[in-house]
């Protein structure tokens, strides 16, 4: 359920009435902040659900009815390695951007005013920046005959592959997912009270035990909302990996791309859709089922 | 309504939005428009009655860049200028052809397109030719190969070889391509997300094979031979990497696009076709179902084939022309690159098979193109 159904139910206006009230207070339900959600629903409905299930209805109808295009995606091990790329590039891009994001995110919680709103410019500064523009740029950084492989030859490590690596599109994603990371922790930490930090010391804990007992299980939420957007966003990217990787990096959605609009075979590309959308979903029901103080819908607070 | 819950309220909402939304989406299609007919008498190529379409609009989706221009310079715009039509340029896209057919809402009238889906999608996703309407009597033989299409430029995946590495000895068959003892070095061949049937044929061939008589455990033994290369194989996702990697000589041989292996040899690059034995190419001109514009469309095509719009859009593009008796005038570079000087010695497609085993052929493609 939304937060803003949920905001509705929680108004003592609007809430069901306790047992026994009679049918006259339930008259009073104002029909105004429903009506409100009728253009959310609409957009939703229009431009999400209806779609998806033009796509899954075409999985098992193109080109007749069956499920030969899931037979077909499943005996097909290029699609299963494809999959299995996309989900490890995707991990391996989560754990670069929390690495990062979590020292980036405790400065911030510890500079002044100023500091902190330069240091949130810089990290949201990529994702204001046009896709193609930046990818050309990290193009020319990671090329065989760029800057960066010629200061490693200057100081004498030699020309290393960067482009066309996985290397080369985990950095182009975790730049662009960094964002995602930073902001969530950020908000998590900045809510911790530091007092707690100090009754920990004086409770005689080394910093070392402080961070891994109090600090870090309290900043969870926004470390596991953090990596669950990274994550999911990081499954859908295209074009990073068709303009940094070789074909070897290539990811699920190109291999989508290339059913629906070279191929033509509809029917594989929903089936292939689907399939990245269900696998999703059961990746995330297991962690959140498994996971303590992880979250469905991240900045959503379990109630 | 005095017993209906809050949260039966929401869903009731909820509801109403979305039958609300799916009623909206629904509205988009709805019957086409017959196409006006027109009769222009027998058609001779490159040749159109004056200000016969003062009130039509056609629109060309085409590949872009220098090739569409070149496609416009010689045929679109004197085409306009006759008939006094208006002509429209886009970019095509397969899978949006296929959603503007299926949506009823077809708004090009032209496109330039593969030979295997004119074939693939004949009366489905494009309209048959009326061939009485279209003076196909200099189109090269054999170019037309389904009844959808009339092609649009000759071309050919050509073995294009660097001729400081291999000039006293030249590569000679589609076997030598595959030889790295006699001929050490890189290749390039497509690992471009568009398939080109004629690069198994191509494998197919240097194994002594015949393009006519195809059979589908030939499909992945010929993707095999090109695996066998192991490290002597790198790709080209473009058309204009092909030509750079040929160009920097990080490839010594590649099977190439010949428009792109002229492009290099044009850039001053030391490469050279080999004619001996190549994969003829042709695209075509497909008409997407259900335009309005069929016989302004038809006379467009019999416009686009005279013999001198063919030979301004050669020499505009390089592209070979698509009219016998088309005279580009070509420098001596162009005139070595020629597909339509070589076709005693190509190879033609052999389209009924691809098409009839086109899964097949998808499959392997898409697992070649991803590192699979």
């Amino acid at each position: 359920m939304s937060s803003a159904t949920r905001a509705l139910a929680t108004d003592p206006a609007l809430a069901a009435p306790p047992a026994g009230a009679g049918p006259s207070r339930r008259s009073r339900v104002k029909w105004g902040p429903l009506l409100l959600l009728l253009p959310a629903i609409a957009v939703v409905t229009m431009f999400f659900l209806v779609p998806l299930v033009d796509v899954f209805v075409r999985s098992v109808t193109d080109p007749e009815p069956g499920l030969q295009n899931y037979e077909w995606l499943l005996t097909n091990p290029v699609n299963l390695e494809v999959i299995a790329r996309t989900f490890l590039t995707s991990l391996v891009v989560t754990f670069a951007c929390l690495v990062v994001a979590y020292p980036y995110a405790y400065l911030m919680t510890i500079v002044g005013e100023r500091a902190r709103a330069w240091l949130t410019l810089f990290v949201m500064m990529p994702l204001w920046t046009s896709i193609l523009v930046r990818t050309l740029a990290w193009m020319v950084l990671l090329a065989d005959t760029g800057p960066i492989n010629d200061f490693l030859e200057a100081i004498g490590v030699g020309r290393q592959p960067l482009i066309r690596t996985t290397f080369g599109v985990a950095l182009g994603m975790a730049q662009v997912l960094l964002p995602f990371m930073v902001l969530p922790i950020y908000s998590a930490l900045a809510k911790i009270d530091r007092r707690l930090l100090s009754a920990s010391s004086s409770l005689g804990a080394n910093g070392i035990t402080t961070f891994f007992r109090v600090y870090l299980p309290l900043s969870r939420p926004g470390i596991f909302a953090g990596s669950i957007t990274v994550f999911i966003l990081g499954l859908g990217f295209y074009i990073i990996p068709s303009l940094l990787g070789s074909p070897k990096e290539a990811m699920v959605s190109s291999l989508i791309y290339q059913q629906v609009s070279v191929f033509l075979l509809w029917g594989q590309g929903a089936a292939l859709g689907i399939a990245l959308l269900v696998v999703t979903l059961i990746i995330l029901v297991v962690f959140n089922r498994f996971v303590r103080g992880a979250s469905l819908a991240p900045g959503v607070e379990p109630e | 309504m005095h017993t209906t819950s809050p949260r039966r309220r929401t869903i009731r909402t909820v509801t109403l939005g979305m039958a609300a939304a799916v009623a909206l989406a629904g509205c988009g299609s709805s019957e086409p428009e017959p196409s006006a007919t027109y009769d222009l008498g027998t058609p001779v190529a490159g040749e159109v009655p004056e200000g016969v379409f003062e009130d039509v609009t056609l629109t060309f989706a085409g590949s872009g860049g220098i090739f569409q221009e070149g496609q416009t310079t010689a045929a679109w715009t004197p085409f306009a200028e006759v008939t006094g039509a208006t002509f429209q340029q886009d970019a095509f896209d397969p899978g949006k052809l296929k959603a503007m057919v299926e949506s009823g809402n077809t708004t090009w009238d032209l496109v330039n397109t593969t030979q295997f889906d004119t074939a693939r999608f004949c009366g489905t996703l494009y309209e048959e030719y009326d061939y009485s309407k279209v003076d196909i009597s200099k189109v090269p033989e054999g170019t037309i190969t389904d009844d959808c299409m009339v092609p649009q430029i000759l071309y050919g995946l050509v073995v294009a070889y660097n001729t400081e590495a291999f000039g006293d000895n030249p590569p000679t068959s589609a076997a030598d391509f595959f030889d790295t003892e006699k001929f050490p070095g890189k290749r390039t061949v497509s690992m471009s997300q568009y398939v080109d049937p004629q690069m198994l044929e191509f494998a197919i061939v240097a194994d002594g094979g015949d393009t006519a008589n195809l059979t589908p455990e030939q499909i992945p033994t010929a993707m095999e031979k090109y695996r066998s290369l192991g490290d002597d194989v790198i790709g080209w996702t473009s058309g204009a990497q092909a030509q750079q990697q040929l160009e920097s000589g990080e490839a010594v041989m590649g099977l190439v696009w010949s428009g792109r292996g002229y492009g290099a040899a044009a850039a001053g690059a030391p490469v050279a076709p080999m004619w001996d034995e190549w994969m003829v190419m042709v695209d075509s001109t497909g008409i997407p179902k259900g335009t309005k514009n069929l016989d302004a469309a038809f006379a467009a095509v019999n416009f686009y084939g005279g013999a001198e719009q063919q030979a301004t859009m050669t020499e505009e593009t390089s592209y070979g022309p698509i009219n016998t008796e088309a005279k580009p005038e070509l420098d001596e570079t162009l005139k070595t690159w020629m597909t339509t000087e070589n076709l005693e010695t190509g190879h033609y497609p052999n389209v009924d098979f691809w098409v009839e085993n086109y899964d097949a052929l998808a499959t392997e493609w898409s697992g070649w193109v991803t590192g699979g």
